[in-house]
């Protein structure tokens, strides 16, 4: 299961750099095939985030880990971006766009779960933490190797200083942090599901290449 | 549009306390907020604090008692949350109430081939939980230089640290362990040591375990000394342990000098044994100290022979075929012989030559 996981994860990950020699890609791997990587990284995500965020909110306590729980989404909350999104605007997007949002949201969610990383408490979260922030990396480069496989130019922004997105201030109290870190963990979970859904519909539009997925892994 | 500012203000903001002690927290409803101090309710990690506990203390100040707090039911504080009556969540505050942390104890250290140092300690007591207690390691050279502080941790376990690099030898160490949480600080006794003091090296490399000819209770062991130490001037002292293949009883063999052989006896026969070695780097630079045992090589096993006794195989030349039967039929004849007249003729050569006739007789049937 998990090895498995984290093998496509590399493999499209790696893949998806023309510049990394270790790797020996058939240099036929389409885009339609980079599409299934990416959808199947997203249902890997969404699993593995299903125990981490299980042992998170448990770690906050309740009312937080309570399956009804639903706080007010305050100001700061609005920093992360949001997945829902207008069904028909949803349908309209172009595959670029599409995308883009993916690759923008997904940039600025493992920014903020760096930072959580920092500053939480015990040996197995921040373990779990940083495993998932390995694979939500690979994640993001998976799709910025679809955008340029499609030909289309990756989102701008600079790399995000270790203290996070800059111009946000962090959460005033401890109890507004943990309000935080809830509703950071609720729309990595609402975006795992949409990207699901972006990225079948991505399948659809692009034809997979007529490939035989040749690859040499060293050393795993 | 969000407001801008928040619904709510509770006092104290996120505080940290002893267990046992006592606590009144108020809420405060912002003025761009229309309610009152009796449209509020408390709860505790979710669960709601009785209107017994409330005061008002103002148009929209609600007041909490809380007595005699146990300790916090997680490291991330307690959910102390003012609500509006509908249920809805105006502000919240974390209660961190705990203990402060004990003095770590039982620090032991050790070197690997005097390249590092690892040590591990205890918390005091049973290790207070509630709060999240940080451990950090410190050195520093007897008589001079500064603290310095380990930076690897949980090497050998949770309470461990590693330094792997510019240690001195031939110099005491003070080390100590400094235990920190949201109630304060607590520093260990200061152990003191020199890094010759707690050598320990690899296990020996190439066990072989042989047979010492046809001996049935004895077997051979050889190793090679562990080659990173082999330029530092050092006697070593090996232990060996044995075991037989299904007994979980080792057998230790102790006064194994500076050698790199020993021969096990007294084994039994026909039987696998697992044997290990350990070393000691005993007497590093003519310390005439020992050091601290290494791990145990991985099993190596071997078999005592077995001298081979055929007990009733089948031999070809017709003598040896089933003892048992033959030792019974001529005790039978020798009381026939005693006990009955006539059939004199019978006798254990008769049936031996009957056995003959019976073999000829398969042999022309086979050849048909």
């Amino acid at each position: 299961g998990d090895s498995w996981g984290i093998f496509t994860f590399l493999c499209a990950a790696l893949c998806n750099l023309p510049a990394l020699p270790a790797l020996n890609c058939s240099e036929e791997l389409g885009a339609g095939q980079s599409i299934q990587q990416t959808y199947d990284l997203t249902r890997y995500l969404e699993h593995q985030l299903r125990t981490l965020a299980g042992t998170y909110l448990n770690y906050l306590g309740p009312p937080f880990n309570e399956p009804d729980f639903n706080p007010p989404r305050l100001a700061r909350a609005e920093r992360v971006p949001s997945a829902t999104v207008d069904l028909d605007l949803w349908r309209g997007l172009t595959d670029n766009a599409r995308l883009a949002a993916n690759y923008r949201a997904y940039s600025r969610l493992l920014c903020y779960l760096r930072v959580l990383d920092g500053q939480v408490g015990t040996a197995e979260l921040r373990h779990r933490l940083a495993h998932f922030c390995a694979s939500l990396q690979g994640l993001v480069l998976s799709i910025g190797g679809v955008m340029s496989s499609l030909g289309y130019p990756l989102p701008a922004g600079p790399a995000a200083p270790p203290a996070g997105p800059p111009g946000v201030p962090a959460a005033p109290n401890d109890f507004l942090k943990k309000m935080d870190d809830f509703w950071l963990l609720k729309e990595l979970q609402t975006w795992l599901w949409r990207s699901a859904k972006d990225f079948n519909r991505l399948k659809k539009k692009v034809p997979p290449a007529v490939v035989t997925l040749r690859l040499e892994a060293r050393g795993f | 549009v969000s407001p801008a500012a928040d619904p709510a203000v509770i006092s104290p903001q996120d505080p940290t306390l002893l267990i046992g002690s006592s606590l009144v927290a108020t809420c405060t409803v912002s003025p761009d907020f229309p309610l009152k101090a009796e449209d509020l309710y408390w709860t505790l990690n979710g669960r709601r604090l009785p209107a017994a506990s409330y005061a008002t203390l103002g148009p929209s100040t609600l007041s909490v008692a809380l007595a005699r707090l146990n300790g916090s039911r997680q490291q991330s504080g307690d959910n102390l949350v003012c609500h509006s009556r509908d249920g809805g969540i105006l502000a919240g505050s974390c209660l961190y109430v705990g203990l402060p942390p004990e003095k770590p104890v039982n620090i032991t250290c050790w070197s690997k081939n005097m390249k590092d140092l690892t040590c591990k300690w205890a918390p005091g007591t049973e290790g207070e939980t509630f709060l999240h207690t940080n451990y950090t390691l410190k050195y520093k050279r007897r008589w001079y230089g500064q603290d310095n502080t380990c930076q690897e941790y949980h090497t050998a376990g949770t309470y461990s640290c590693h330094i792997p690099k510019d240690l001195a030898l031939f110099t005491p160490y003070e080390i100590w362990v400094e235990a920190s949480n949201r109630l304060g600080v607590a520093v260990s006794d200061v152990v003191m040591l020199d890094i010759l003091d707690v050598v320990t090296t690899d296990p020996p490399s190439d066990v072989h375990v042989s047979r010492v000819g046809d001996l049935e209770d004895q077997l051979s062991v050889r190793w090679s000394s562990p080659p990173a130490l082999k330029d530092f001037l050092f006697q070593a002292k090996y232990q060996i342990q044995y075991r037989v293949e299904d007994s979980s009883e080792w057998k230790v063999v102790d006064d194994v000098g500076n050698q790199t052989s020993c021969r096990l006896a007294g084994l039994r026969p026909g039987t696998v044994y697992f044997v290990q070695v350990r070393c000691n780097p005993f007497s590093i630079y003519g310390s005439k100290k020992a050091g601290i045992w290494s791990d145990w090589s991985n099993p190596t096993a071997a078999s005592t022979p077995r001298s081979e006794r055929v007990a009733g195989g089948c031999d070809p030349k017709g003598g040896e075929q089933n003892t048992t039967l033959r030792r019974e039929l001529k005790q039978f004849f020798g009381w026939v012989k005693k006990h009955a007249y006539g059939c004199s003729n019978l006798g254990i050569k008769l049936y031996d030559q009957w056995r003959v006739w019976l073999q000829k007789s398969h042999k022309t049937r086979n050849q048909v």
